[in-house]
């Protein structure tokens, strides 16, 4: 006994100072061993391009709406009227990113997802090609993480499933239903995400989404992906900003970018050839 | 189908009164969802950028009315892409007649709806929200 205690001093000693690395930004990630791309390989088939079921996200919000708040449920109220009276808010009209629930909830563009050691990375189509960057090597969250457009994501995986533990989300950006009707998370978002395959070619994404300042309890709702393999169906560049521009030539003859013009009316007047 | 519609009309609906906000990624809520019009002209500019491709057309309603430039809004390039568009499926110059959602303010656009190249006949729809929520490719 006197001997064992102080080898599980040692231990715990070494585990924790393991821990402790774990979390520290000093901390090397060890290059990937052949061990580490296999059990890679044994992960469930995500290949393709996810393209999100839009028809069922509206449904979603009509079957399944938010809890939302005494607050939240005015502002909504308001955002509802304004887009019934052909006057929405645009939430995403600046081309910031979306952030993390716009792009699992209510995009309108696919997903792509990438396994490798340690890591999963999601990859989106609009808002200029956004990445979530989840880790699954096992660390925890940051103890003061900076507050992000996609927050900070932790996973791991339950058999096929990948449970996906989102903080750290900037509080500006939105719990929306659409384009047009949202409200500031306000801060202290949580969100744990379900990903697995329903079907074959089927991705379902459980989300239950804990939202103090906005939600009277944690939301639990769904999205829907669906896989497509054609070329056609591949993830392109999706720069938001580009919109604002028109292709030109100046002076010199050199291909810019040119602003575009808009009328008094507000409307974009076409780009002079 | 109804509920498809009208699924596909709050998709491509969204966002703020001022078509500048339609340059970005918005709501398509200021087109009027009740109505279609038909435009009869030529394809004058063609802007294949993200978030949403814009189309200018130099022309006017069958039914009458003044000739003119008309705005109109369609989804992203990759959106497009995936259900067989390419950058060049108008282009300038072509005669076509449009079917559009029109701007509530009565202004001179909208948001698309099908296309008919006159030379051809080949009409271009926009139903990427069918493609997407209703078939899985493998």
């Amino acid at each position: 006994m006197t001997l064992r205690t102080p080898l599980m001093a040692l231990c715990l000693s070494l585990w924790a100072s393991a821990g402790f690395a774990a979390e520290s930004a000093q901390t090397l990630d060890p290059a990937p061993t052949p061990k580490d791309w296999a059990a890679v390989a044994a992960l469930p088939d995500w290949s393709g391009v996810w393209v999100p079921d839009i028809i069922d996200q509206n449904r979603q919000i009509k079957t399944n709406p938010p809890p939302w708040n005494t607050k939240a449920a005015q502002e909504v109220l308001e955002l509802n009227a304004a887009e019934q009276a052909g006057k929405p808010k645009g939430l995403f009209v600046d081309c910031l990113p979306n952030g993390l629930l716009a792009l699992m909830m209510i995009t309108h563009n696919p997903l792509e997802f990438v396994f490798s050691p340690g890591r999963v990375l999601v990859l989106g189509e609009s808002d200029g090609n956004r990445l979530r960057r989840i880790y699954t090597d096992g660390r925890g969250h940051p103890a003061d993480p900076d507050p992000t457009f996609y927050g900070h994501s932790i996973g791991h995986w339950e058999g096929d499933t990948l449970v996906v533990d989102t903080v750290a989300v900037l509080p500006e950006t939105y719990l929306a239903v659409s384009e047009s009707v949202g409200v500031a998370n306000n801060g202290d978002l949580h969100v744990v995400e379900r990903l697995h395959l329903t079907a074959p070619d089927t991705l379902t994404d459980d989300l239950t989404i804990t939202d103090p300042h906005d939600l009277t309890a944690p939301w639990k709702t769904s999205r829907i992906f669906y896989r497509h393999r054609a070329r056609q169906d591949e993830i392109g560049e999706g720069v938001c900003l580009q919109g604002k521009f028109a292709e030109s030539v100046d002076s010199h003859g050199d291909a810019v970018f040119t602003p575009l013009q808009y009328a008094p009316d507000g409307s974009p007047l076409p780009p002079k050839p | 189908m109804r509920r498809l519609t009208a699924a596909l009309i709050l998709a491509v609906s969204a966002t703020t009164a001022l078509p500048p906000a339609a340059m970005a990624h918005h709501s398509f809520a200021m087109y009027d969802q009740s109505r279609t019009v038909t435009l009869k002209g030529a394809i004058k500019t063609v802007l294949w950028s993200n978030p949403h491709v814009v189309i200018w057309m130099e022309g006017a309603p069958v039914t009458g009315g003044a000739p003119g430039v008309w705005t109109i809004e369609l989804t992203s390039p990759g959106n497009l892409t995936r259900i067989g568009w390419t950058r060049t499926s108008l282009k300038p110059g072509d005669a076509v007649e449009l079917q559009i959602l029109p701007l509530r303010d009565g202004q001179q656009g909208g948001a698309f709806k099908t296309a008919k190249l006159l030379a051809t006949g080949q009409v271009l729809d926009a139903n990427w929200v069918q493609k997407a929520s209703i078939t899985a490719h493998p």
